[in-house]
């Protein structure tokens, strides 16, 4: 299992991942068994259809939640059996995240957006301020640092977002359904800076989504249904 | 720390028509409770003031036994020696010895029992202001022999007025009852109506005559160039003079220093109230503001903010928004205070009834910094409690709902 990957370090890894919600009630199975690895620098996509689990499975390795059976682990690191008060910090120093709708603080502005983050790592004044104009300029918005997200549009906002989830210096960047919100242009505007980032600086990317044009830009599709994973592979880009 | 300060003032901005009424809220009650506070509490101080200056003064020296037996013989020993000693004391600004007993006033309508005063109208003058409460007739200086001065109340009890005369009769200090006629020269309407019926005055002189072969006094009423002094003079009195017994206004009138302390715990107490009104106010617009922001604090706790910040910036934003109010509350109070302080707050609607139970109807209210201090702490308890129950809803909100599409 591990043979063909002694030069790339594994960031993710679940071992037989179960999740059962009302167990006493009405149990709904959203994950059934999952083991998954995901490596350093890796751009996978997450698809299936509503209900297959691809968002339960993000949040399981994101640390939002617990499993019912099988183990979460990142870079060896077992995070299914933290306390919350210690997944929270792991969380903090590990995991970015880029949700769906964005979820900037509106009174915040862009830049407080991005250094908020690092000020609860407490580094120090003047590196918060260098990297939040660094990653600020990475992802296009260089100019609007003093915009708070309702002077920003849907597309500017989640650039915001993801220079937020990579201001901790993560291990890996989840991403839940990123585009559904945003039009073809800021969608691929957005995958474009994505992409660079996991090009040059080996940032590791793991969508949930069922937006064709993610799906087409990830170098690795698993696809869910009904909890499970059904087909996992590996796509070359052109 | 100065980011989460940052968030949570810009966080209670998010809805400035809500977070202003509550504002506004706050700025009334804390006004209306402040002034409230300095009303009562001028009013409690012009009571003292006035019973101290009247009549108490700071301090008196009494025979050990006096005040419980109230006998002509428990007089003081070592008057001069104790009146050198004042004389020479810094501290005290005035003193005057007075001649007390017991005994029974007589008029054609009826007897009853009163203290008599016999005083010094020169030294009183100086160390008491009583002679204010004179209403009608002479304050005793007047060439009238056995002059009397009583109480307007009692006056009217015996259907006796100026120009008649009525008995006292007294044990003098060898034990005889004396009895002599005495001509009224004064009525006198003091704070106290049962006061004004148990209290006669005349001449100490005129007093000493029938009572002693030589004069003697029961008490001396001292003034002193601050009441705060009154402690440590009692103490070195009692000390230099083991045979009398010298207290403190405190210590004669237990029931003004309860006022006092009433006065302490006036001010926490309407406070409380107040704030307690405005606790549920507190914990609305916090509630709400939760409520709406629920997501979002997920969306903090799943980015690594921890759940005791969380914790920290809803109390933060509670704090900040009732202290601010808090704040412009008691400014407005102090402004209000400072222009009545001299003014003073004219109730001339109650001013009968004021004074049938010896109250002035013109309050010149007065707070002290450590009752403002103590209005403020007050402030700050009652708000951390109304905010615990938004906090602890906000620390328990699920992360996984944050993530969740809306």
């Amino acid at each position: 299992m591990t043979s063909a990957k002694t030069s790339v370090m594994t960031i993710v890894r679940t071992e037989s991942l179960s999740r059962v919600y009302n167990p006493d009630t009405v149990p709904v199975h959203a994950l059934r068994d999952v083991s998954i690895e995901i490596d350093e620098g890796e751009f996978t996509a997450l698809r299936g259809p509503s209900g297959s689990g691809k968002t339960t499975l993000l949040n399981m390795i994101g640390g939002l939640d617990k499993p019912t059976e099988g183990k979460v682990f990142i870079n060896d690191h077992e995070i299914s059996n933290m306390k919350d008060g210690a997944r929270i910090d792991f969380r903090l120093h590990n995991i970015g995240f880029v949700f769906q709708h964005y979820n900037l603080i509106p009174v915040f502005t862009a830049a407080e957006n991005v250094a908020f983050i690092m000020m609860l790592q407490h580094r120090n004044k003047r590196e918060i301020q260098e990297r939040t104009d660094k990653l600020l300029r990475q992802v296009g918005l260089g100019d609007r640092q003093d915009a708070r997200p309702a002077q920003l549009s849907g597309g500017q906002q989640q650039r915001v977002a993801v220079a937020r989830a990579l201001a901790s210096e993560p291990r890996f960047i989840l991403a839940d359904e990123p585009t559904a919100n945003l039009d073809t242009e800021a969608a691929m505007n957005l995958l474009d800076i994505m992409e660079k980032m996991n090009r040059e600086q080996n940032i590791t990317f793991v969508f949930s989504t069922h937006d064709q044009r993610v799906i087409d830009r990830a170098r690795r599709v698993i696809t869910m249904v009904d909890g499970a994973i059904s087909q996992d592979e590996t796509q070359h880009q052109s | 720390m100065k980011t989460l300060i940052t968030l949570s003032w810009r966080n209670i901005w998010r809805h400035p028509a809500r977070s202003g009424v509550l504002l506004a809220a706050v700025m009334a009650g804390l006004w209306a409770g402040v002034l409230t506070v300095g009303l009562v509490n001028g009013l409690m101080h012009q009571r003292i003031d006035y019973l101290i200056e009247s009549e108490i003064t700071h301090a008196q020296v009494h025979h050990p036994e006096f005040l419980a037996e109230g006998y002509s013989w428990l007089y003081l020993p070592d008057h001069e020696a104790i009146s050198d000693w004042l004389a020479q004391d810094a501290r005290v600004r005035s003193f005057t010895s007075r001649t007390l007993t017991d005994g029974m006033l007589q008029s054609p309508v009826k007897t009853a029992g009163v203290r008599i005063r016999g005083i010094d109208l020169t030294t009183e003058r100086q160390t008491t202001n009583f002679h204010e409460n004179l209403i009608v007739g002479d304050y005793l200086d007047t060439d009238i022999r056995n002059a009397i001065m009583i109480g307007e109340r009692l006056a009217s009890e015996h259907n006796v007025e100026i120009g008649n005369r009525v008995v006292l009769t007294f044990e003098d200090v060898e034990n005889e009852l004396i009895s002599a006629s005495f001509n009224i020269v004064g009525l006198f309407r003091s704070a106290s109506a049962d006061y004004d019926q148990r209290n006669v005055f005349i001449r100490s002189d005129e007093f000493n005559a029938l009572l002693s072969e030589t004069a003697v006094y029961h008490e001396i009423g001292i003034m002193l160039t601050d009441q705060a002094l009154a402690g440590e003079l009692v103490d070195e009195l009692n000390a230099a003079f083991p045979n009398i017994h010298a207290q403190t206004w405190r210590q004669l009138s237990p029931e003004l220093s309860m006022m006092v302390e009433l006065g302490g715990v006036m001010v926490v107490l309407i406070t409380v109230i107040i704030m307690t009104a405005l606790a549920f106010g507190i914990l609305n617009t916090m509630l709400m503001a939760l409520f709406e922001r629920m997501r979002e604090i997920g969306v903090l706790i799943s980015i690594g903010m921890s759940r005791g910040r969380v914790f920290g910036m809803i109390m933060l934003e509670a704090m900040m928004l009732t202290m601010a109010g808090a704040v412009g509350g008691m400014i407005l109070a102090t402004l209000s205070i400072n222009y009545f302080k001299d003014r003073g707050l004219n109730l001339e609607m109650f001013a009968e009834g004021a004074a049938q139970i010896g109250w002035d109807h013109i309050i010149y209210p007065s707070l002290a910094m450590g009752e403002y201090l103590a209005i403020l702490a007050v402030v700050i308890f009652i708000t951390l409690v109304a905010s615990v129950y938004p906090a602890y809803k906000g620390i328990r909100i699920n992360p996984l709902d944050a993530a969740r599409d809306a």
